[in-house]
């Protein structure tokens, strides 16, 4: 694991699938620190234990927190936990570096930064030129699952996807049976806390298609 | 003594010369010499220099130019940089046909095999295209509109080509990456399809070629860095084939 938080270039593949987290900075709060980060990634490990899982993060000291938990989960849980992992890392500069063409089955974007400023908008982790590093990534059938408290930002990352050729929307029922659209909002501590001040959530969930030419 | 520097960043950028630059014609006809902001063509048929007028407005470069190439058909030529005018020249009259306004400086520049298409890279990463499909060399200079194709991104791009068959537009930045992208028959819609990446390199990337054999018509792409390599690549799988190391070595 040690290994892979270290080494930049393409990590060979397990001939697992691979789910993959993305956790932009929030809008910053220093009381935030210590919130607790990592719950989806934590969630999604006992419900698909076959699957490799990694964190992205910015940050340092989440980083660093996120890594402890997961250390401690393995020691209380005997063989399990033991298919998530975290790397700090600028995600949107070096996704290729860690991922084959095609490697990943889901990517995730949570409460991201909305960067409200428009000469900022470039920064926003959903954006249409970083899709196409996504869904080179992603594979064919792979979905990407965003949501956020700032409906500004819903509406861009929503509208972004839509436009994109290579992505295209979950119907209303294949977003009903898929167990893990649930948990954007119950199983992370960001959604948990919208949710405890009666704030409402926005969820975008696209899929990797081959485009129409 | 710095405090004067500062205050006259804007109006005295010349302490900083960009470096010279100089291309060839592909039938070697002419060869272009950027020097500063001054354009300078010389005509290797006719054995002379050769006159630029530019009806463009604004007309010649004002600021650095960054980045001049000839299309590989003979018949353009573009040349772009700090003012943040792409100026698109037949390569035969010599008259200016086009001009371009980008946002941003201009940090490299191509122009696809079939001479429609003209691409080139701000500083902030982003790759434009212009579509040049209806001009004729015999109108006055039409201002045209780049679209946005791909982004490298919060990067600086230093390299652009298109792979000899034309299906590939290939993009090098300053954080060592090579996106290979399919270039589509509608790019102004953008180009979403990434092909590979070339990834190997430990420093930033410098420049790009191809480099075609007769048993290999597609071509190899070849790549400079200031890790003191050349790298050979294949483009559709992104492999690396093989490395030069280039630096200087101890006798």
């Amino acid at each position: 694991m040690l290994e892979q938080e270290t080494n930049p270039t393409i990590s060979k593949s397990t001939g697992l699938p691979r789910k993959r987290f993305y956790r932009a900075r929030a809008h910053s709060n220093p009381l935030n620190i210590g919130c607790g980060f990592g719950g989806l990634l934590i969630s999604l490990s006992t419900l698909f234990p076959e699957v490799l899982m990694i964190g992205m993060e910015l940050r340092d000291k989440v980083t660093e927190y996120v890594k402890e938990r997961i250390l401690a989960l393995r020691v209380s849980n005997p063989g399990q936990y033991q298919n998530i992992s975290v790397v700090r890392t600028n995600s949107m500069k070096y996704i290729p570096n860690y991922f084959e063409k095609g490697q990943l089955t889901k990517m995730f974007f949570l409460f991201p930064d909305p960067h409200f400023k428009e000469k900022n908008h470039r920064r926003r982790v959903i954006s249409p030129h970083l899709l196409d590093e996504y869904a080179y990534v992603l594979g064919v059938g792979g979905i990407i699952y965003t949501i956020t408290d700032v409906e500004e930002l819903g509406d861009w990352m929503r509208s972004c996807l839509e436009n994109h050729p290579m992505f295209e929307a979950l119907t209303k029922e294949e977003l009903e049976a898929d167990p893990v659209v649930k948990l954007l909002s119950s199983a992370t501590e960001e959604g948990q806390k919208v949710a405890r001040n009666g704030g409402q959530t926005f969820q975008a969930v696209f899929r990797r298609i081959v485009p129409t030419s | 003594m710095e405090e004067k520097q500062i205050e006259e960043k804007e109006t005295n950028r010349n302490v900083e010369v960009a470096p010279a630059l100089i291309a060839v014609h592909p039938n070697q006809n002419s060869v272009a010499v950027a020097i500063g902001s001054d354009l300078r063509v010389y005509d290797l048929l006719g054995d002379c220099a050769v006159s630029l007028p530019d009806d463009s407005s604004p007309p010649f470069h004002k600021d650095s130019i960054r980045a001049i190439r000839y299309g590989a058909n003979g018949k353009l030529f573009v040349s772009a940089g700090d003012d943040k005018v792409v100026k698109i020249w037949s390569a035969e009259s010599w008259k200016c046909i086009s001009a371009v306004c980008s946002e941003k400086r201009v940090s490299a520049v191509a122009i696809s095999n079939d001479g429609q298409h003209v691409c080139f890279a701000d500083k902030f990463g982003v790759v434009w295209v212009v579509d040049l499909r209806d001009i004729n060399g015999n109108q006055a200079v039409v201002d045209k509109k780049a679209a946005p194709l791909l982004a490298h991104y919060c990067s600086i791009i230093t390299s652009l080509e298109f792979s000899p068959d034309g299906q590939f537009i290939i993009s090098a930045d300053r954080d060592f990456k090579i996106r290979v992208t399919v270039f589509p028959k509608g790019p102004l819609d953008g180009a979403h399809e990434i092909q590979s990446f070339c990834l190997g390199h430990t420093e930033f990337v410098s420049c790009l070629d191809f480099v075609c054999t007769v048993d290999y018509p597609q071509g190899y792409l070849v790549s400079g860095s200031g890790d003191s390599t050349v790298r050979l690549w294949d483009i559709i799988s992104g492999s690396l084939l093989d490395t030069c190391e280039v630096g200087a070595k101890d006798i």
